[in-house]
């Protein structure tokens, strides 16, 4: 057969989710044996155009040829077959294994049930020897690192000869020196006829590794260049972008009031020395990438996670429980809005007043009165739609789960609300409507704390802007004087800051 | 796909939905029911159980009712720890130990009160240790009190005199006869105390269940733990409290079956784990927790007991085991298919 040059070729493709397009009329080719990167904002439709290639979402219409030949995966398995394997973020080995087992695992060569030892495991292994010699076939994979159970996945896609190895931020968990390593090991890849597909939020990573780069943006595709046309990170940063119109951020009038949040010298597993001060009736927003360590500050703060460092809330030290920093007045809308905000299965009424069952009790006896009025009153206020307070949370829009769970931790009684992407996966209207809310509730004189990798949202809405990086706070910026989109995502991106960027 | 299409499937689906729901709510009633008129209209002359014959004789209820007094008070506090997604096998032990603790006390001379109390005391920390091992070292419910089910029979065991298989009263010295007034005294309607604390227990749990702070975390705590913690409920503490309030109600049955007996028999909570599982699941609490109801336990438990004590007239007793067993199992399938609905993919 005579192989096309092109190892993928995509052609209109599109998915529609119930209330997005996802992805909208992507075309582009894929050549054989190079690196190819992809990269875009979150919601950019990265993630969806890689779990249709991997079979683990169907496309809504367009087409996909590989190696000339439609192609429709049904299963990640499928995909496999034909040849398209995936490094997933999440690792696909099995730690009580040999690394020589995991190789063979689900292909393992039998006799009767007995395992027998053939060519395949000898070819297998010395794939692997020849990406990386310091592995012995018979360690437990338990003792290797993530960087080297990556390359035992590589190995295995290797050698059962993939054409198409999909990585997925392969070094957001590994060290400076492994990242060298596998990016050696990536680029042997090409002369043994693999094409690999790359995805990052490194930008520099890309022009160290790429051959290809394709801009994706709000599901369409911008651009797909040979990455050495591209002159620099900024260019990238500018398709990535594209002309981000900003609603209008008025600035907030009046003086600084009193700083009600004081965090000096945070540290954890994944914070490095953030300090920064919350005022009341100010609105901050956190904003980085994936991985930049956003959910782990704000768990941080709310007693989840352990740290090292002083938290002070209106002068006093924060205790690190949950339940004690609710009742000192902080309440955090979660990240995962179902699995670690809502109680899904119980009625809007069951949801709403659960963080302050004081407030509606009388020595632990609920007033089942009290109870309705509050969560009517909420309903109202957050204009939630729903026919009665007696739906199952699980029954309502994204939108609408979201203002339960803000209407759980506004009847705490805080003074200070986390937000942690308060607006992820919910429709534009509902969006507008929670900013709306957030609004009045800073005039009300709340301070809230905005956690975000949306851009545009923090910009709409917050006074201060944190830019954070793999959990350090690498600039500080005053919003309504001189926002730079482009700025912004350079530093947030690994650029260096240069003295202009500190805000202040 | 259409929209039209769509809608037709989504109003499909919704109705479907209903009638499960309508069905979950009133199948344990039916099978009641049906379980009563059976076990009524069957010809019982043969078998000589009941002597006078009639299942719904008034002998035959209280003698039923009596028999359901170590269920009824113990399954209440079950549902509330299933609710919150924790279980205790270890409660038909606990309730053994507290049978031989009691008659022990009883029969060396200490009088009624403080007998009950200490035994009451000894559940309570039955329960603290069932609360630690699960909640504080972390070791999955289903083992740690796998592990302390055995623990509470072996020291009933050794508690009971070497040759003897119970604590009871010999020749030289008499088990008092007051100790049957607990649970055999015919108070009122024939029925003795240990019946009107069983009543009043429910009546507190169910409160407990629907009204207060403790019932409603416990629901949050089972539907999510990970959104309960982040709403500043105390999982570990509540859950540890759950299974105190579990060992408290295991004593108060056991005593409840020693004082019917008058015997401390190592072995007579034997088998109550499943009895109080099934109660539970046929009540409709989902085995993950997150919700369920205290009140339709106890309609559960009363089918246990009618099947027990009806199939007592009916069939040998080898058998019961097993008939038994295939209720579970009829049980945990209905759970399974009522409780989990189907939602649109």
């Amino acid at each position: 057969m005579e192989l096309t040059d092109n190892v993928l070729e995509i052609r209109d493709l599109v998915k529609d989710f119930p209330s997005v397009r996802a992805v909208n009329r992507v075309s582009f080719d894929i050549k054989r044996n190079t690196v190819h990167c992809l990269v875009g904002e979150n919601g950019a439709g990265k993630s969806t155009l890689i779990k249709i290639l991997t079979g683990a979402s169907a496309r809504s219409s367009g087409s996909i040829l590989l190696n000339g030949e439609a192609y429709t995966p049904h299963s990640t398995r499928d995909a496999k077959q034909h040849g398209i394997s995936t490094l997933f973020q999440e690792l696909n080995v099995v730690d009580q294994l040999t690394v020589e087992e995991n190789l063979t695992l689900g292909m393992e060569d039998t006799t009767l049930g007995f395992l027998r030892k053939t060519d395949k495991i000898n070819t297998m292994v010395n794939v692997m020897n020849s990406l990386e010699p310091s592995i012995t076939p018979r360690q437990l994979v338990s003792t290797l690192s993530v960087a080297k159970k990556q390359i035992v996945e590589i190995a295995k896609a290797v050698a059962t000869e993939s054409d198409i190895i999909i990585m997925d931020e392969p070094t957001a968990a590994i060290s400076e020196s492994e990242i060298k390593r596998l990016f050696a090991i990536i680029k042997s890849l090409r002369e043994k006829n693999v094409t690999v597909i790359y995805i990052s939020h490194r930008l520099d990573e890309i022009f160290e590794l790429g051959d290809y780069v394709t801009v994706m943006r709000d599901g369409k595709h911008i651009d797909t260049r040979p990455v050495s046309e591209i002159k620099d990170r900024s260019e990238l940063v500018k398709m990535m972008i594209g002309k981000t119109v900003f609603e209008q951020y008025t600035p907030k009038e009046g003086e600084c009031k009193d700083a009600i949040l004081q965090v000096r010298n945070l540290s954890n597993h994944k914070l490095r020395d953030i300090s920064f001060e919350v005022h009341e009736g100010e609105i901050i927003g956190f904003y980085g990438l994936v991985g930049a360590g956003k959910t782990e500050l704000a768990r941080a703060i709310y007693g989840v996670d352990p740290y090292e460092g002083e938290i002070l809330f209106r002068g006093k030290k924060l205790p690190p429980f949950p339940d004690k920093v609710i009742a000192a007045g902080i309440a955090l809308v979660p990240e995962e809005r179902r699995s670690q905000g809502l109680f899904t299965i119980l009625t809007i009424r069951g949801n709403v007043p659960v963080m302050n069952m004081r407030k509606i009790s009388h020595n632990g006896f609920i007033n089942a009165g009290q109870e309705r009025k509050v969560t009517l009153d909420y309903i109202d206020k957050l204009r939630i739609s729903t026919s009665s307070t007696e739906k199952e949370a699980s029954k309502l829009s994204g939108g609408n789960q979201q203002k339960v769970v803000l209407a759980k931790c506004l009847f705490a009684d805080a003074d200070l609300l986390m937000l942690d992407e308060p607006t992820r996966g919910i429709d534009v209207g509902a969006k507008s409507e929670i900013y709306g809310i957030i609004r009045q509730l800073s005039k009300e004189g709340k301070s809230i704390m905005i956690f975000s990798s949306e851009l545009p949202e923090v910009v709409n809405i917050c006074d201060t802007i944190y830019l954070l990086y793999d959990g350090r706070m690498k600039a500080t910026l005053r919003n309504g004087c001189d926002i730079d989109s482009e700025k912004i995502l350079h530093i947030v991106t690994g650029g260096n800051v240069t003295s202009g960027d500190r805000g202040e | 796909m259409n929209s039209a299409n769509e809608y037709t499937l989504r109003t499909q689906l919704e109705r479907s939905n209903a009638v499960r729901s309508n069905i979950k709510k009133l199948y344990i009633y039916v099978v009641l029911v049906l379980i009563v008129a059976v076990f009524s209209v069957v010809k019982l002359g043969q078998v000589e159980f009941f002597g006078r014959g009639h299942f719904l004789s008034p002998d035959s209820i209280i003698n039923l009712l009596r028999s359901a007094v170590p269920i009824l008070t113990l399954s209440g506090a079950f549902t509330l720890l299933m609710i919150s997604g924790y279980i205790d096998l270890s409660v038909g032990s606990a309730m053994s130990l507290s049978a031989v603790v009691f008659s022990w006390l009883i029969l060396n001379g200490v009088s009624f009160l403080p007998a009950f109390l200490v035994t009451l005391v000894m559940g309570i920390s039955l329960g603290f240790l069932n609360g630690l091992l699960v909640m504080k070292l972390r070791i999955t419910p289903v083992i740690a009190t796998l592990v302390t089910l055995n623990l509470f029979k072996g020291i009933a065991l050794l508690i009971v005199p070497h040759g003897l298989s119970a604590i009871k009263g010999s020749a030289t010295k008499l088990m008092p006869a007051w100790i049957n007034d607990y649970a055999r005294l015919d108070v009122l309607l024939g029925l003795p105390w240990a019946f009107y604390v069983a009543i009043l227990v429910i009546v507190v749990l169910v409160i407990v269940q629907r009204k207060t702070i403790l019932g409603k975390y416990a629901a949050a705590v089972g539907g999510n733990r990970t959104s309960a913690e982040l709403s500043g409920i105390n999982a570990v503490k509540l859950v540890w409290l759950l299974y105190i309030i579990v060992g408290f109600f295991a004593a108060l049955a056991g005593m409840a079956r020693a004082s019917y007996m008058s015997l401390g028999d190592p072995l007579s909570g034997d088998g109550m784990e499943l009895d109080c599982i099934i109660a539970v699941l046929l009540g409709g609490t989902a085995f993950s927790g997150g919700e369920g109801s205290v009140a339709k336990t106890i309609v559960g438990a009363l089918i246990i007991v009618c099947l027990t004590t009806g199939l007592m007239t009916v069939i040998p007793a080898f058998w019961q085991t097993m008939a038994k067993g295939s209720v579970l199992i009829a049980a945990v399938v209905l759970n399974h298919l009522l409780v989990r609905e189907k939602v649109k993919a």
